[in-house]
């Protein structure tokens, strides 16, 4: 039964980012560097210790 | 199926390099090979944690340690030497070091952590489905009370290179790693290292070693399953310019963008992919659902719900703030690694005392 469970987890996540994409599509023109190493695009900087500072309120 | 599943994978790979851009593709073939490793080698972090405390095993986090070292001896001096990549530099608090306890005490009673819930829930094991919705929610609470929680104690990021140098930073990273397996090797019973686990934390190391330099920020968990909530909170109604963190230019772009141009959900889906991928045939015949009185979910929901608010609230989870917040030279790591352990000690006393009772 659990592979079942696996599908329907696939089939959820790819329905919400189906939606999502609808919603805010993606511009491929707009695509950073394939690799941030070294290119001037670097990190987005939203990661997980991204903490609001004073100057970004 | 398993083939089907292998071209709908390369498919989907060829078509996010087409049509959203080549480093979201290689995002989410690294959190694929993530998912995969964990879940196939069996390498992870609240197991280890709970296995070194109830069974004085420790060769778990002798590996989590090998992939940190690793990580680290690599990532800290490219960070240092390039403009383009950024560590994972949380601040230190007193909220921080509470979170992170609430957080080690949750992941203890769902048995999974950030990459572990994910993880888990691609192998279909139901605990971690009912988990992973409330974690969202939880991740998005969480991105709310931060500021309120930045404001009432004071948050200072330490970050090791900037205080000691790079050459210091790295050595103190190293040296504390060789005294957490050192501590860990002397405490378990069974000595010696698993070679599996240390094959996997090598992959584990190599991939995040990767991330860094495609995504050029360490790889993380959190930020992307509060994004999530937040999209689905912003569908029903919610206002984002009522909140500090997601009118932080950053957060406001991620939040108007896909999420397929989001590094941490690349990773993250990538990581229930390759857990899926790694278990499909595997789990072909096993039980959906654990024999467990109902309470028992209720109890779970709200320990992912912990989970998402602690998790932000401690800038991380044990990927963002543990793995790479160590492997960056950050001292919240750090302070996190030992109160989590702290909170884990206590979980896995609750997990057993209601696992127990919640058998049917």
């Amino acid at each position: 039964m659990r592979h079942i469970a696996i599908i329907g987890l696939i089939i959820s996540v790819f329905s919400l980012v189906s939606l999502d994409a609808y919603s805010f599509p993606p511009n491929p023109y707009q695509a950073p560097d394939p690799i941030a190493w070294g290119s001037k695009d670097g990190a987005s900087g939203a990661l997980c210790s991204f903490a609001p500072t004073d100057n970004s309120r | 199926m398993k083939v089907l599943i292998y071209i709908l994978g390369t498919i989907a790979l060829l078509a996010l390099a087409v049509f959203v851009g080549v480093r979201f593709a290689l995002l989410l073939a690294i959190g694929i090979g993530l998912g995969f490793v964990l879940e196939r080698l069996g390498f992870g972090f609240a197991g280890p944690w709970r296995r070194l405390i109830s069974e004085r095993d420790g060769r778990g986090v002798i590996a989590q340690c090998w992939a940190i070292g690793l990580t680290a001896l690599v990532i800290q001096p490219l960070i240092a030497s390039s403009d383009s990549l950024i560590g994972a530099i949380g601040p230190v608090s007193l909220t921080m070091a509470l979170a992170a306890f609430v957080f080690g005490l949750a992941m203890q009673i769902v048995l999974g952590c950030g990459s572990g819930t994910l993880v888990n829930a691609g192998s279909g094991n139901f605990v971690a489905l009912i988990a992973l919705p409330a974690f969202c929610v939880g991740s998005f609470v969480g991105t709310l009370a931060l500021p309120y929680a930045i404001s009432a104690t004071p948050h200072q990021p330490v970050e090791l290179a900037n205080t000691l140098g790079l050459t210091g930073g790295l050595l103190l990273t190293l040296i504390g790693l060789i005294i957490i397996a050192l501590l860990a090797y002397r405490y378990s019973t069974d000595k010696g290292v698993n070679r599996k686990l240390m094959i996997a934390a090598t992959w584990v190391a190599i991939l995040a070693i990767l991330h860094l330099i495609v995504a050029g920020q360490p790889w993380g968990v959190v930020y992307g399953l509060g994004l999530w909530g937040a999209k689905i909170a912003l569908s029903i109604g919610w206002d984002p310019s009522l909140s500090v963190f997601w009118s932080a230019p950053v957060n406001a772009q991620s939040l108007t963008s896909s999420v397929l141009n989001d590094t941490t959900s690349l990773t993250s889906m990538g990581l229930m992919g390759g857990a899926a991928l790694a278990s499909f045939t595997l789990m072909k015949g096993q039980p959906l659902l654990p024999r467990v009185q109902l309470w028992f979910y209720c109890i779970v929901i709200l320990s992912g719900l912990c989970l998402g608010i602690s998790s932000r609230l401690a800038f991380g989870c044990n990927v963002g703030a543990l793995f790479s917040g160590i492997a960056s030279g950050s001292l919240h790591g750090w302070i996190w690694l030992i109160t989590a352990f702290m909170g884990s000690i206590l979980g896995v006393r609750w997990r057993d005392y209601l696992w127990q009772r919640a058998q049917i």
